[in-house]
């Protein structure tokens, strides 16, 4: 499904999703259903569209730019140690519309149900996207329509034993792949201390031969800006 | 080349008054600059190595006075490239002061307290705030007035000191927010399972935030039902829409369930008992 196509071919039917384009008197009119919700747009212009994975944060409405995966069960890393383990992230897949590196998205769409959550005190915190993952040692096979594999390179950079439950990450540059049956992305976390993390996304695709997937937040022009986020409310 | 070279040098020593060039100004903004950036670095630092030691609001008025104390150090060191003599600033301002605030207390004490919300920023533009009976969104904040748009759309200039002595509530200013129902259900229903209904009716909203979690639980034994609160922390940017949208909801599951909201009761007894109940 996930691709990039001509407007005027755009047809998918997967489980209850439906899109498709109809031509109407030299414009074109994009229908997309998705079990009770329905959307239609008008557009003049054939273009290029991408159906992709995009940063899991938009809906129903964008109000955050903030992903925070809880652990199902905690991970404890000793002093110094660097462990690589995946979790799971929601898919959320845009209909991007592109014209001479122009992208627009015009449609948004989950087959899993939002949920989000306050990091940190109401003073000071951020709300996240909420996402509860299991912890896998190896590469899990997942629904790539519901839930792309996340690797994270965690490092314990503290003299103590740090026990690793949630990790919040800012979606700026979040950097997905995605192929015929894994969607994926690869983070790092820096554990300072069992209060203090550093997390940020890293631009690798986990297998050979993945498609990067078109981004929706990468407004930073200047690259020393980088985008890592600091978690001072727990790891 | 040379003449452009020439032209530059020229103008970076030009006087823009009583001895201070173009390129003294520059040097004041460089030194401003990197003070600038030295107190974001240490504020950045103290914050990573004591985040443990210390409370976050102990930590954050540190932080807060290491930033002044650099940024004043630097205003310190310009302030002589720039040809200014602090005491005698002083001294003048001292003086400027007891002129003006004589003359125009109103005015200056407007001017102060804009300048000192600039400087606390407890509102900031688009946020809501209540001030009084004024509740509306700041749509502009000015060195002597802030403008409110009432809710009602109505345009409301609230002078800077009548904002700064007053309490104010924004109720936007922290990432989240909680609101609370009170729900009652009849005594002959099972208030575990309505809880259970409410629970997940509140887990099915996206904005219903997971954490802090909500509470549901038996609040009191009321005169017509048994009252459950359940108490919802949401975005504060959207929980107008989730409180406006939940109770419904809760309100059809429960019934669609069996469970109804009470109607005010009252049980009479009679002192001589009737002698056909069934005429009453």
């Amino acid at each position: 499904m996930f691709g990039s196509y001509r407007l005027r071919d755009l047809s998918v039917e997967v489980r209850t999703l439906r899109i498709h384009v109809e031509r109407d008197n030299g414009s074109f009119r994009y229908v997309r259903s998705l079990d009770d919700s329905k959307v239609e747009k008008v557009l003049f212009e054939d273009a290029e569209v991408y159906v992709n994975p995009v940063e899991p944060v938009n809906l129903p409405k964008k109000i955050t730019n903030f992903l925070y995966i809880s652990f199902r069960r905690p991970v404890l890393l000793a002093p110094g140690e660097a462990a690589t383990f995946y979790l799971t992230f929601p898919i959320e897949i845009g209909v991007i519309l592109a014209k001479e590196d122009v992208y627009e998205d015009i449609d948004i769409f989950s087959f899993v149900r939002p949920k989000y959550a306050l990091y940190g005190e109401p003073k000071g915190g951020v709300i996240g996207r909420y996402w509860e993952s299991d912890v896998f040692t190896r590469v899990p096979e997942l629904d790539p329509l519901r839930e792309g594999i996340l690797e994270l390179r965690a490092t314990n950079l503290s003299n103590r034993w740090c026990e690793v439950s949630k990790a919040v990450f800012d979606v700026y540059d979040m950097k997905i792949y995605y192929n015929e049956h894994t969607v994926s992305s690869i983070a790092e976390m820096k554990v300072q201390s069992q209060r203090v993390a550093d997390t940020s996304f890293i631009n690798k695709p986990l297998f050979d031969g993945m498609r990067r997937a078109i981004e929706l937040y990468t407004t930073r022009a200047l690259p020393i800006f980088v985008t890592k986020f600091t978690m001072e409310w727990g790891v | 080349m040379i003449e452009l070279i020439n032209w530059v040098i020229k103008a970076i020593e030009y006087e823009v008054y009583e001895g201070v060039t173009i390129r003294d100004l520059i040097v004041v903004f460089l030194i401003l600059l990197i003070a600038l950036l030295i107190a974001k670095i240490i504020a950045m630092s103290l914050r990573r190595s004591l985040a443990e030691k210390m409370r976050k609001d102990q930590l954050e008025i540190l932080v807060k006075f290491v930033y002044a104390v650099v940024m004043l150090i630097a205003i310190v060191t310009v302030t002589p490239i720039l040809g200014l003599n602090l005491t005698g600033l002083l001294v003048a301002g001292g003086i400027a002061g007891i002129v003006i605030g004589f003359a125009s207390q109103k005015v200056v004490s407007n001017l102060l307290s804009g300048l000192f919300l600039i400087a606390e920023r407890p509102v900031k533009i688009g946020d809501q705030i209540v001030v009084g009976n004024i509740a509306g969104f700041v749509e502009d904040m000015n060195v002597m007035s802030t403008i409110v748009r009432t809710y009602d759309g109505l345009y409301v200039r609230i002078p800077n000191e009548t904002l700064f002595t007053s309490n104010i509530t924004n109720p936007v200013a922290n990432a989240a927010r909680r609101f609370e129902y009170t729900i009652s259900i009849r005594y002959s229903d099972d208030a575990e399972k309505a809880i259970q209904i409410i629970k997940n009716v509140i887990e099915a909203h996206p904005f219903a935030l997971k954490l802090p979690p909500p509470r549901v639980f038996v609040d009191s034994l009321g005169d017509s039902g048994v009252n459950i609160i359940a108490r919802i922390w949401a975005p504060s940017s959207e929980w107008m829409d989730v409180k406006m949208d939940l109770l419904w909801k809760i309100k059809v599951e429960l019934e669609k369930n069996g469970i109804q909201i009470p109607f005010p009761q009252r049980v009479v007894w009679f002192g001589k008992e009737l002698e056909d109940p069934g005429k009453v």
